[in-house]
């Protein structure tokens, strides 16, 4: 090994090892919030510079580090490929943009309430989590990095302890937890027919298994993954649970967990189990149905903060389509898809919690005249709305059209439906932001309905009204869903009050605004960008297809290791 | 090129500051910039009709295929010329049309800038996807901007028609572009329409309906048309700029740009002809009858753009010179009508016409403008409308479109006829007296500058009607690009002679006059049929077509319930793994050799399956939860006698752990299992649940008898000792091997603990510790209690009963604070043991840790939570992040020594009393996990034993565990 590379392989551990020590370190400095919040977001801003310098070093190759020098199929293996490298960059700048938001949200609250000894350790352990998992070479420390993520995102997704919170994060975990079985199942599957745990060793090795076999295990990863990237049929528990969660927290999940199962479909799909037809037009046809239906979904929603979970699931769907497609240019495709719709959506969720702020709620029949109150507002919601709807030449648009191009190239009936899917989608997802934008930001306050139409025709109907199919709610049932109850009382929590029309507009809190606008920057940055991005995420499409160079770096490393003992 | 584009997009985003500080006169300093781009594409003009087209451009997304390229040549001059000269005049106009005090001027003026240059970027575009960016950057600016009235329910609904409509067509035309360049081979637009002719098949027959249905949708023509009539809800400058001499010319530029690469396939000429057609009729119908004037100019802009495509679609040299002529034509004469019904609209404050009075006296200059102009779109000479008309007719005559030439040709006569009705109406009923029912008498003197640009495109119609000698090569520049299909060139003349085409001209004429009599048209207007032409009705039913469709579709596919999620999980799996596992006939990999590997196993399996069924049955939680754990210690038995006796002792711990925790959570629950289901609804679960469990059986046998290759962990005994320095496999392997796996497993022990904490203390985190608390502020009881003196806490709490008594007061055995005094040392001795032995013996951080913890449980059962402050007298917290900062460290030191991360080193040597010592570098993690263990435990004893029991103390109703209330008990 030279020395250059040590530089490198040195730092590879780092993303996941700096932040739990920072969690160790918050929690040690339980009484001591502002220092607290330094050891946050100097751990996060270290991880991002380590993320970038990595996505460099694996330009060049793939790198692989083992762990305590045991070698490759003994021990565990990391392995900075382009592929993680890009997602590590992508999903940590993310993080410490929401994380400065979140700050922000929680300083400008000057709120004793808000248990901060809770929120930072456990926003580094989730961050270490998916860090683990965009990082890990070994299918069970993939399956490691998942829990990590998942346990810190319970404590998230339920901080506050509020009826709606609770109730939300009883589904969330049930069903991940669930998803985790699966998944645990799969890696017994695997070990059980290959005899390793080594994603490398078993994409050599899963090839000599019998095809019935290698599909129904194969089959069983997808459907834990699909549920962690909430893929159609298995996508209905996020928006049940998502839009109850403090704005910062939808925020970097949004961005972030579904994206670590795309990312376990992508090495699925590339590394492990190659070229299998029937997977492959599965994951189309759910593609397909996950995106249309999660559009429509959007459109028939009211709380900005469900329209945007809605679309967050839609868009999943535009990333199974790359991977299905399984060629490089739908591959590439949808990594770019992913670097882009990581930022866009976090950003939304972000501007959501602003949009609560200055206008008291999320709900699009409560608002009203936001961008005559705040046109900066008006303008951080507009860039990345349209982003999202894909409107060129924004980073959405340069995904879908890499999709297209993409699916144009294959010629497949299956790509023809989903080509037409993936343009009508986006014409729906434009639909749907542009009705929260007349509604909320132009529609004047005087032209509010006087009464508030108890949301009863569009909401209500999603949850059973049938008392058998009521949550099984341990502690604190209530049937409060999305009202002003599940939003009051936050841990970063926003103004409880219900939009009147005479409502005061409140000011745009600066620490908040300015994060929200950071992330607007980055999207943008995405599509100036793009050129570069794209080659990147192109070349890291291309060697995924061709497996040899990770399967390479990892038996290479392992060959070194020998040599060095 | 490019910078042109640049100042464009520069001067779109100073101009809010320029508008805020200068106020609308900044506009008349804006124009400039449109202004500079017509100037300058008239000194390329010689060279590009010379043949050499002016180009530039860079590659954005090389990955892709994507260009910034731009390409003058003799059609984007044309349009951009247009594009500009309109511009500039609508840009100066806004400096008069808005009051000082209009609201949303600043973003107006950046927005319609960036309109401008978008629009501009559009025709200059050479590579499809700049070209699609373009095309929809209109399409967003013209959403602003005909959204600029907002506080108008009108406007916002226009907005978003026109928004939904354009976008739609736009992403069809995408694809179809995206089709054309991959059948190409090239993104670039001139190289696709050069390889046009060449290409066939049904891909790009759909490729080229695409595209057209792109145009259609932004030049409005039928069944989009309807976006175009409500989008006149914009202010005025806007929609004539927009809606007549830009973007809906967008359609036809495109139509005009792929005609001489696409005019000959099969799916070309039928839709645009159809279409095209029935846009002309309709539209003019529409607009013959209206008594807005605006309106009457958007259906009449509607009917002119279904000509011009009919032309420009056609396909021949001939018809596309007519086209060409066309487009600059109604540049021309269509805006100059707008700013006229602009100036109209805000100096008498109405437009419609049957309100209108005594304009032509009151304001000459503006009636010899709008009557100039809707001449020239009536096609009287000797204005340019007429020129190009005839040139039109020529073009049909000419055989354009083949055999439906005469068909079209009756068509476009007949359009003539009702295009001269409507101007004819414009002209009577803005001007004069002829519709007025009652007057309305204001009327406030525009300013010259007002009028400036109505003036100067009206009379360009005049201007040009003339000098069509030598705006000829710039049409013909476009049209020679196309074959000629009939020997005798059509050449645009003033003065053609006395042709057919000039009879038809005046057949037009004189029926178009006649119609437009109000003798003739009233009755006509009021037949109500016609109505049904109109867009709200199309519109409003799709739209609420998608919507119920959206929510009908969310309400079956978003139940809101947990068990549907579930049961759709658990069905995928039965449909994808499961089928697949039958119909592939993996079942045959399952070999079967023996039942079991020994009696003892089979009695813990039956164990196990026993507890897990009755555990199903039971009525009551505890009984539930203490059946569920015998499934845990069935499963410990058989880890057991796997020789796996490490593996065994964790999980028995664990499981006691766990029935510890849950048996304090159910303190605070009914002791009854309280949800009852149906019959029918126990039967599906199980129908659900036992193939689900059957299914995994089988997977993993399946899985098992496919193996091929050797496991690694053969190697495990070997290398642990070897390379890992411990004879305990499992800790080796737990602190060493997968260390990694071990690290993050730790921080989810922590977040779990942490989790906890959060649900239960809500609002206080670290939830002091009772007994330092009570160091902290001594109690000041009314005099010395009696206690045994075995255990601090009772007295504690007696002491803190006396001060505050509690609903429940329970006094505890004597004989358990005894047993626990003395045991409680050794369980700790014990579990110190279990950490350092681990390496070698079974043991290791985990089970030690869990053991200590247990000691904790037995200190709370016996002393109650006085008792867990005093055995444990620090934060949960601080154990938890301390334990994982060891961990952490310890990885870290192997980088920070040179090595990988969590390497392991050895150092032996000889120390005084110890003896030999041999020191494995992982027992510094193993510590780790031992405090973080130990953490959890007191953390959820803190919170579900010591928080519970406090809730329960405290009177009052908002005792519920998710409510509590934020007082102390005062101690």
């Amino acid at each position: 090994m030279n020395p250059a590379a040590t530089v490198v392989e040195s730092l590879l551990p780092l993303p996941v090892l700096l932040p739990l020590l920072g969690a160790g370190a918050a929690l040690v400095l339980a009484g001591r919030p502002t220092l607290q919040r330094w050891v946050s977001v100097g751990v996060l801003s270290a991880v991002v510079v380590v993320a970038a310098v990595l996505v460099a070093g694996a330009a060049e190759r793939p790198r692989v580090v083992t762990v305590g020098s045991w070698p490759a199929p003994l021990g565990i293996t990391l392995v900075a490929d382009q592929l993680s490298t890009i997602m590590l960059l992508t999903s940590m700048s993310v993080t410490l943009l929401v994380l400065l938001y979140a700050i922000g949200q929680g300083t400008s609250d000057d709120d004793s309430r808000t248990p901060v000894s809770i929120f930072h350790p456990t926003y580094l352990v989730l961050a270490a989590g998916v860090a683990n998992a965009f990082l890990s070479g070994d299918l069970f420390n993939l399956y490691v990095g998942f829990e990590v993520l998942l346990m810190a995102s319970y404590v998230l997704l339920t901080l506050g302890g509020t009826r709606s919170r609770v109730r939300a994060g009883l589904t969330y975990v049930v069903v991940n937890v669930v998803s985790s079985l699966i998944f645990l199942a799969g890696i017994a599957l695997v070990y059980a027919a290959v005899g390793t745990l080594n994603l490398a060793q078993i994409s050599e090795r899963m090839a000599a298994v019998p095809a019935g076999t290698q599909l129904t295990i194969h089959l069983v990863l997808l459907t834990a993954f699909g549920i962690k990237a909430a893929v159609f049929p298995l996508s209905a528990w996020l928006p049940d649970s998502y839009p109850t969660a403090a704005a910062p927290v939808t925020a970097v999940f949004a961005g972030l967990l579904t994206k670590v199962g795309v990312y376990s479909i992508i090495r699925t799909q590339t590394l492990l189990f190659p070229g299998d037809t029937v997977a492959r037009d599965i994951l189309m046809v759910a593609a397909l149905l996950t995106m249309v239906i999660g559009a429509l979904g959007a459109i028939a929603q009211d709380d900005i903060k469900r329209v945007l979970s809605f679309t967050l699931v839609s868009h999943i769907g535009y990333m199974i389509f790359g991977v299905a497609l399984g060629t490089a240019a739908g591959v590439g495709a949808a990594v770019f898809y992913v670097v882009h719709h990581i930022t866009v959506q976090a950003t939304l969720f972000c501007v959501a919690g602003l949009v609560e702020r200055v206008g008291g709620s999320t709900s699009t029949t409560r608002l009203a005249g936001l961008a005559a109150a705040s046109p900066l507002l008006a303008v951080l919601y507009f860039v990345p709305a349209i982003n999202l709807g894909g409107i060129p030449p924004l980073s959405g648009f340069v995904g879908k059209l890499g999709l297209i191009e993409a699916g144009v190239q294959d010629g497949s009936v299956l790509a023809w439906f989903l080509v037409g899917g993936a343009v009508l989608t986006s014409l729906l997802t434009l639909y749907a932001m542009a009705k929260v934008w007349v509604l909320a930001f132009w529609r004047p306050r005087d032209q509010l309905p006087v009464e508030h139409p108890e949301d009863a025709e569009v909401n209500d109907l999603d949850v059973a009204d049938d008392p058998d199919r009521r949550y099984p709610v341990m502690i604190g049932a209530g049937r409060g869903r999305t009202g002003a109850e599940s939003y009051s009382g936050a841990l970063l929590g926003a103004p409880s009050a219900v939009a009147d029309q005479e409502r005061e507009v409140v000011a745009l809190p600066r620490a908040m605004t300015a994060a929200t606008g950071a992330l607007v920057a980055v999207g943008l940055a995405l599509t100036v960008f793009a050129g570069p991005l794209y080659s990147l995420t192109d070349r890291a499409a291309a060697d995924l297809t061709a497996r040899t160079p990770y399967v390479q770096a990892v038996f290479a490393q392992a060959v070194d290791d020998r040599v060095v003992r | 090129m490019l910078v042109l584009l640049a100042v464009h997009a520069a001067a779109a985003l100073v101009a809010p500051l320029l508008v805020r500080s200068l106020g609308r006169t900044a506009f008349v300093g804006l124009a400039l910039v449109p202004a500079a781009a017509f100037a300058w594409i008239l000194t390329q003009l010689p060279a590009v009709l010379g043949g050499q087209a002016h180009g530039e451009g860079f590659t954005w997304i090389p990955a892709l295929g994507v260009e910034v390229a731009v390409r003058l040549d003799p059609l984007s001059a044309m349009l951009s010329l247009l594009v500009t000269g309109v511009g500039a005049l609508v840009v100066l106009y806004c400096a008069r049309y808005f009051t000082p005090s209009s609201g949303g001027l600043p973003r107006f003026a950046g927005v319609l800038l960036a309109f401008a240059g978008a629009m501009l970027a559009l025709v200059w575009a050479d590579d499809v996807v700049m070209l699609y960016v373009c095309w929809e950057l209109t399409t967003i600016f013209s959403f602003l901007l005909v959204g600029q009235d907002a506080h108008k329910r009108a406007s916002r609904a226009a907005a978003m028609q026109a928004l939904t409509v354009t976008a739609a067509g736009g992403l069809t035309m995408l694809v179809g572009l995206v089709i054309l360049a991959e059948a190409a081979g090239s993104y670039r637009l001139s190289a696709i329409v050069a390889a046009g002719p060449t290409l066939g098949g049904a891909a790009v027959t759909a490729g080229v309906v695409c595209v057209l249905v792109g145009a259609l949708s932004k030049s409005a023509l039928i069944p989009f048309h309807f976006w175009l009539p409500s989008a006149m809800a914009a202010p005025t400058p806007v929609s004539a700029f927009l809606h007549a001499a830009a973007m809906v010319k967008a359609g036809v530029y495109l139509v005009l740009r792929f005609a001489p690469g696409f005019a000959d396939d099969a799916g070309w000429r039928p839709v645009i002809a159809i279409a095209a057609a029935l846009t002309m009729l309709l539209g003019g119908i529409v607009a013959a009858r209206q008594t807005d004037l605006k309106l009457l100019l958007a259906h009449g802009t509607v009917s002119q753009l279904g000509f011009m495509l009919l032309l420009a679609g056609a396909g021949t040299r001939d018809a596309a010179l007519a086209a060409a002529g066309l487009v600059v034509a109604h540049a021309l004469f269509k805006s100059a009508l707008f700013l006229t019904v602009g100036v109209i609209d805000r100096c008498a404050g109405t437009r419609d016409l049957r309100e209108l009075s005594g304009l032509a006296r009151r304001a000459p200059v503006l009636a010899v403008v709008g009557t100039l102009a809707a001449a020239s779109m009536a096609g009287i000479p000797p204005l340019f409308g007429f020129v190009t008309k005839e040139g039109a007719f020529e073009a049909f005559l000419h055989r354009a479109y083949g055999p439906w030439a005469g068909v079209l040709l009756a068509v476009v006569v007949l359009g003539s006829v009702l295009t001269v009705a409507y101007s004819a109406r414009f002209v009577l009923g803005a001007f004069t007296d002829v519709f007025t029912t009652g007057g309305r008498s204001e009327w406030i003197r525009p300013g010259a500058l007002f009028l400036a640009a109505p003036a100067v495109l009206g009379l360009a119609s005049l201007v040009a009607g003339f000098a069509v000698g030598p705006i000829t090569p710039l049409l013909t520049g476009y049209a020679d690009t196309l074959a000629a299909s009939y020997p005798t060139p059509l050449q645009l003349k003033l003065w053609p002679g006395f042709t057919v085409a000039l009879g038809l001209s005046a057949l037009a004429i004189v029926l178009g006059l006649l119609l437009a009599l109000p003798r003739v048209i009233e009755p006509l207007s009021r037949v109500r049929p016609l109505n049904a032409v109109r867009s709200e009705v199309t519109w409003r039913a799709l739209v609420h077509a998608v919507e119920k469709g959206a929510l009908r579709v969310t309400v079956q596919t978003q139940r809101g319930s947990l068990q549907v999620v579930l049961c759709t999980v658990l069905g995928v799996l039965l449909l994808g793994p499961g089928v697949v596992l039958v119909a592939s006939g993996a079942l045959s990999e399952i070999r079967v050799d023996r039942f079991a590997d020994s009696p003892a196993q089979v009695v813990a399996a039956l164990l196990a399956v026993v507890s897990t069924v009755a555990a199903a049955r039971a009525k009551r939680r505890l009984a539930a939860v203490l059946l569920v754990g015998g499934l845990g210690y069935a499963v410990a038995v058989i880890f057991a006698l796997a020789g796996a006796p490490d593996v065994a002792l964790t999980q028995a711990l664990v499981e006691t752990m766990t029935l510890v925790v849950v048996v304090l959570v159910l303190r605070r629950l009914p002791a009854d299992i309280t949800e009852h289901h149906t019959p029918a609804r126990r039967w599906a679960r199980l129908a659900i649940a036992a193939p689900i469990g059957v299914l995994v059986a089988l997977l993993g046998a399946t899985a098992l008898g496919s193996r091929t290759a050797e496991p690694v962990s053969r190697a495990f005994p070997s290398q642990a000792y070897g390379f890992g320095a411990g004879q305990n496999v499992v800790n080796v392997t737990l602190v060493d091997i997968r260390a990694w796996d071990t690290i993050g497993e730790l921080s989810v022990l922590l977040a779990a603990a942490t989790g906890v904490a959060s649900l239960v203390f809500l609002d206080r985190r670290t939830g002091t510790p009772p007994g330092a608390r009570r160091r902290r502020r001594a109690p000041v009881g009314p005099g010395p209690v009696a206690g045994s003196g075995w255990l601090r806490g009772p007295t504690l709490e007696r002491l803190a009963r006396q001060l505050r008594p509690g609903p429940r007061v329970t006094e505890r055995t004597l004989l358990l604070e005894v047993v626990t005094r003395l045991v409680f040392p050794t369980i700790m001795v014990l579990s110190i043991y279990f950490l350092f032995a681990g390496h070698n013996a079974p043991g290791g951080g985990f089970a030690g840790g869990l053991l200590a913890g247990l000691a904790l449980v037995v200190r709370y059962v016996a002393g109650g939570r006085y008792e867990l402050g005093e055995a444990a007298p620090v934060e949960a917290g601080t154990l938890l992040g301390a334990g994982l900062l060891l961990a952490g460290l310890s990885g870290a030191a192997g980088l920070l020594l040179g090595g990988e991360v969590l390497q392991t080193y050895v150092i032996e040597g000889d120390v005084p009393v110890l003896g030999h010592v041999k020191f494995v570098s992982s027992l510094v993690f193993d510590v780790g996990v031992y405090l973080i263990v130990v953490g959890l435990v007191l953390d959820i004893l803190r919170s579900l034993g010591a928080e519970l029991d406090r809730l329960g103390d405290t009177p009052g109703p908002s005792n519920s565990p998710t409510r509590p209330s934020g007082q102390e008990v005062p101690a």
